[in-house]
C-alpha cells in the first residue's frame, strides 16, 4: 500500500497543489468507497478513488510486466502440469485469459495443445546434434559436421538455416509469439527454449521484447503509455464497454496525461466515442461539403453546384442550360417582367432549395461557435506552453532581482502547469457541448465552463505581466491559480457524475 | 555461393533426378547461353479426370535474392483464366505467400504440385480475377465450358 500512495502522489500533483489549498482530502471519506462504480474488482489496485472523474489505475514498468507475465505462466504450469515454456505458448494462444485457456484445457487437452502449435509430449532439455547422412531442406548443405535442430515435430533442419529463419521472422516481420516450424505445412510453434538454443544474444533480447508486447496488447486491462520512448505500461481495470459512462484518464511515470480508452491526450470530460467523432468531423472533408452547402446552391435541374461570384440574379446554369433566379430559385421565366429584382419571396417554386440553404447555414454556424471556441484554447495552451518555457528563465531572473529564493519562485510553475491543464479541459467541454443536447443539466454545465473560462483568461491575464510585477502578484497568482484548479475539479466532477449516471442526453447516435 | 543459388543448384539436381509425371521445370539460359537459376520455366498439367485434364500449362517462376527465405513468384505464361491468377498471370496461393504460409522448406516441386491441385480446387476466398471467378460462383456451365476451351488452347507439347 506504500507504494500505492506514493505514485498517487506522483500522479496528481497538480492536485496535491489544490489539497493543501482547500484540504480537499475530506472527499475522500465523501465518496471513499461508494464511488467506484465496479472498476476496482482488482485488489491490486487502490480501492478508493479521491474525485468522480478519477479512475484506479497502476503504472507498471517493464519489470513489472515480466514478472506479472512470470506468475502466470508459473501458475498455469503447475496447475496444468506442464513445462513452463509450453503454458507461455498455451497463454499467448488463449490470449492470455487464464480461466478460459485452463477450462479448455481440462475439457480437451490434446485439442488445445494441438491449436496452440504444441505437439502432446514434452521434452526438457532442446539440443543441437549432427546427424549422419542429413542434408538439410533449406540450404542443401550436407556433411557429418553439420550441427541440425529439430523441435518436436521432427523437422530437421541446420542450425544456420534455423537462426537464419527465426532472426527473420523476429528482426523482419517482428513475430514472437506465433512463429512457427520451417517446416512445410508444419504449425508447431517455436518454444523459447529452443529460440533461445539458437539465436544470438540481441535477437534473444528483441524476441523477449516483441513477448513483453504481446502480453500487454492482449491483456484488456493494461495499455502501453503511448508517450515517446516510454517504456512503461498502465494497468486500469476500465473496460472498453464502460467508456460511454467513464473517462478514464492516467498519468504514466513519465508524467503523460492520457486516456486509457483511447491512449489520446487527456480529454476529459468528453468521452471517448465523442472525441472520435468530434476529431473525424474537424479532420475529414465532412466541413468542406458544409461549407459548400452554405455558399454554393444546386442548380434545380441537374444539380450541379454552383458558386455565384458577382453578376445578377439570372442564372443560366452552364451545364443544363436552365434558367433560374439565385434569390428564390425558381424558374426564371415565372419572374415576367420584373427581371433583376426577386421580389417573389413567397414563391412555392424556390422555397424547399431555401429551407435547405438555410438548415446547412444554421448547422455550420453552430459547429463553427464551438469549433472556434475549441481551436481557441488548443491555441491558446500552444502559447501558454511556450510561455512555460520562458517562465524557467522569468524565475531564475526573479530570484536575482527580487531577491526571492528557488523555492518561493515554484508558484509560476505550479501556475503554468494548471493553465495548461485547464485549457486542455475547456477545450474538450466545446467539443463535448457540440454534441450535447439540452436538458435542465446544460444550464449549470455552461455555467460551470463559463466560470472556468473567465478564471482561466484572468490568471493568462496575470501571466503575462512583466518580470518585476509578477513577485508583487504572487498572492494574486496562487488564489487564481487554486480557484482555477477548484474550478476545472467542479466542472470535471459534474460532468463525470452525470456521465456515470447516464444524465447527459446527446443530439446523435453512439 | 549464396545461400539461394546453392539451394537453387541442389533443387536442380533433385528435380532431374526425379520429378512428377507431365510436369517440367528447368531454368532459363539468357541469349548469351548462360543458365540463369533464378528464372525457371516450368509447367504444370492438369490433373487427370479433371476440367483441367488434358492441359499443360506454362509457367514463369522468378526467384528473389532472399530465396528461401521470402517465396518465388509464379506466373503463368499467357495468365491463365482460373479464380486465383491474376490478370497478370501472378499465382494467388497462401504457399506462396510470405505472409501467409509460405516455409523455407519447400520445395519446386511441392510449389507446382500445390499449383495443380488449386487449378480444379479453386478457393473462392481470395479471388484475383473478375471474369474467372463471376463465373465459377454465377454459372458453372460457362465456366466449365471455358475451362474445357482453356485445356483444349493449351496442350501438352
Amino acid at each position: 500500500m506504500e507504494s500505492d500512495e506514493d505514485f498517487m502522489s506522483v500522479g496528481s500533483s497538480n492536485d496535491d497543489f489544490l489539497d493543501t489549498q482547500d484540504s480537499d482530502d475530506d472527499s475522500l471519506e465523501d465518496f471513499g468507497d461508494d464511488f467506484d462504480g465496479g472498476f476496482s474488482k482488482d485488489k491490486d489496485i487502490i480501492a478508493t478513488s479521491r474525485k468522480p472523474y478519477e479512475v484506479d489505475f497502476k503504472v507498471l514498468s517493464p519489470g513489472d510486466i515480466e514478472r506479472e507475465q512470470n506468475i502466470q505462466v508459473t501458475e498455469v504450469s503447475s496447475i496444468l502440469g506442464l513445462p513452463p515454456e509450453s503454458s507461455a505458448i498455451l497463454l499467448r494462444y488463449g490470449r492470455w485469459n487464464r480461466e478460459k485457456l485452463i477450462e479448455s484445457y481440462m475439457d480437451h487437452p490434446e485439442q488445445t495443445l494441438d491449436a496452440a502449435g504444441l505437439g502432446n509430449h514434452f521434452e526438457t532439455n532442446p539440443v543441437t546434434q549432427k546427424v549422419p547422412g542429413f542434408m538439410c531442406e533449406i540450404c542443401c548443405e550436407d556433411g557429418p559436421d553439420l550441427e541440425t535442430y529439430a523441435m518436436r515435430c521432427g523437422h530437421r533442419f541446420c542450425v544456420d538455416c534455423y537462426r537464419h529463419y527465426l532472426g527473420q521472422k523476429i528482426r523482419e516481420e517482428g513475430e514472437a509469439a506465433r512463429i512457427e516450424c520451417p517446416g512445410e505445412s508444419c504449425h508447431l510453434i517455436v518454444d523459447s527454449k529452443s529460440l533461445e538454443l539458437l539465436v544470438t544474444r540481441d535477437l534473444r533480447d528483441r524476441y523477449h521484447a516483441l513477448l513483453m508486447r504481446t502480453y500487454v496488447d492482449d491483456k484488456e486491462n493494461l495499455r502501453w503509455c503511448p508517450a515517446p520512448n516510454c517504456e512503461y505500461a498502465i494497468d486500469c481495470p476500465v473496460k472498453q464497454r464502460d467508456l460511454r459512462r467513464v473517462v478514464p484518464t492516467v498519468q504514466c511515470f513519465c508524467k503523460h496525461f492520457f486516456c486509457f480508452g483511447c491512449t489520446l491526450n487527456d480529454h476529459q470530460p468528453a468521452p471517448c466515442l465523442l472525441v472520435k467523432m468530434w476529431l473525424q468531423k474537424c479532420e475529414d472533408d465532412s466541413e468542406t461539403a458544409n461549407w459548400i452547402s452554405a455558399n454554393t446552391k444546386e442548380c434545380p435541374r441537374c444539380h450541379s453546384t454552383i458558386e455565384k461570384n458577382g453578376g445578377c440574379n439570372h442564372m443560366t446554369c452552364r451545364k443544363c442550360k436552365h434558367e433560374f433566379c439565385w434569390m428564390c430559385m425558381g424558374l426564371w421565366s415565372e419572374h415576367g417582367t420584373s427581371w433583376y429584382n426577386c421580389n417573389r419571396y413567397e414563391e412555392k417554386s424556390g422555397s424547399e432549395a431555401r429551407t435547405e440553404q438555410a438548415r446547412s447555414r444554421a448547422s455550420l454556424e453552430r459547429y463553427l461557435h464551438y469549433y472556434n471556441r475549441y481551436a481557441n484554447h488548443e491555441q491558446s495552451a500552444k502559447l501558454d506552453k511556450d510561455l512555460y518555457l520562458k517562465t524557467e528563465k522569468k524565475m531564475t531572473s526573479l530570484q536575482s532581482q527580487s531577491g526571492l529564493s528557488w523555492i518561493e519562485v515554484q508558484f509560476l510553475e505550479t501556475a503554468s502547469q494548471a493553465l495548461q491543464q485547464c485549457r486542455q479541459t475547456l477545450k474538450w467541454t466545446y467539443a463535448f457541448a457540440y454534441y450535447l443536447a439540452r436538458n435542465n443539466l446544460t444550464e449549470i454545465f455552461e455555467d460551470n465552463q463559463k466560470d472556468l473560462e473567465m478564471a482561466v483568461e484572468s490568471l493568462s491575464e496575470m501571466f503575462e505581466k512583466p518580470v518585476p510585477e509578477l513577485s508583487k502578484l504572487k498572492v494574486d497568482i496562487l488564489d487564481k491559480t487554486a480557484y482555477c484548479t477548484k474550478r476545472r475539479v467542479i466542472l470535471l466532477s459534474d460532468t463525470a457524475e452525470n456521465l456515470k449516471n447516464g444524465e447527459w442526453t446527446f443530439n446523435m447516435e453512439w | 555461393m549464396s545461400l539461394c543459388q546453392n539451394r537453387l543448384a541442389e533443387e536442380r539436381k533433385q528435380w532431374r533426378r526425379d520429378h512428377p509425371f507431365g510436369f517440367y521445370a528447368k531454368p532459363q539460359r539468357s541469349p548469351q547461353g548462360v543458365l540463369d537459376l533464378k528464372r525457371w520455366e516450368c509447367a504444370v498439367p492438369g490433373k487427370a479426370n479433371t476440367l483441367w485434364d488434358g492441359g499443360l500449362f506454362k509457367l514463369e517462376v522468378t526467384f528473389p535474392d532472399e530465396y528461401p527465405t521470402k517465396p518465388p513468384k509464379c506466373k503463368f505464361v499467357p495468365p491463365l483464366f482460373h479464380p486465383n491468377v491474376y490478370p497478370s498471370g501472378t499465382v494467388c496461393l497462401s504457399i506462396l505467400n510470405e505472409e501467409e504460409a509460405w516455409k523455407p522448406a519447400i520445395t519446386i516441386k511441392q510449389i507446382l504440385l500445390g499449383i495443380q491441385d488449386l487449378l480444379d480446387d479453386p478457393n473462392p476466398e481470395s479471388p484475383a480475377q473478375a471474369e474467372a471467378y463471376n463465373l465459377f460462383k454465377r454459372d458453372k456451365p460457362a465456366y466449365e465450358k471455358k475451362v474445357r476451351q482453356v485445356v483444349k488452347d493449351n496442350p501438352p507439347v
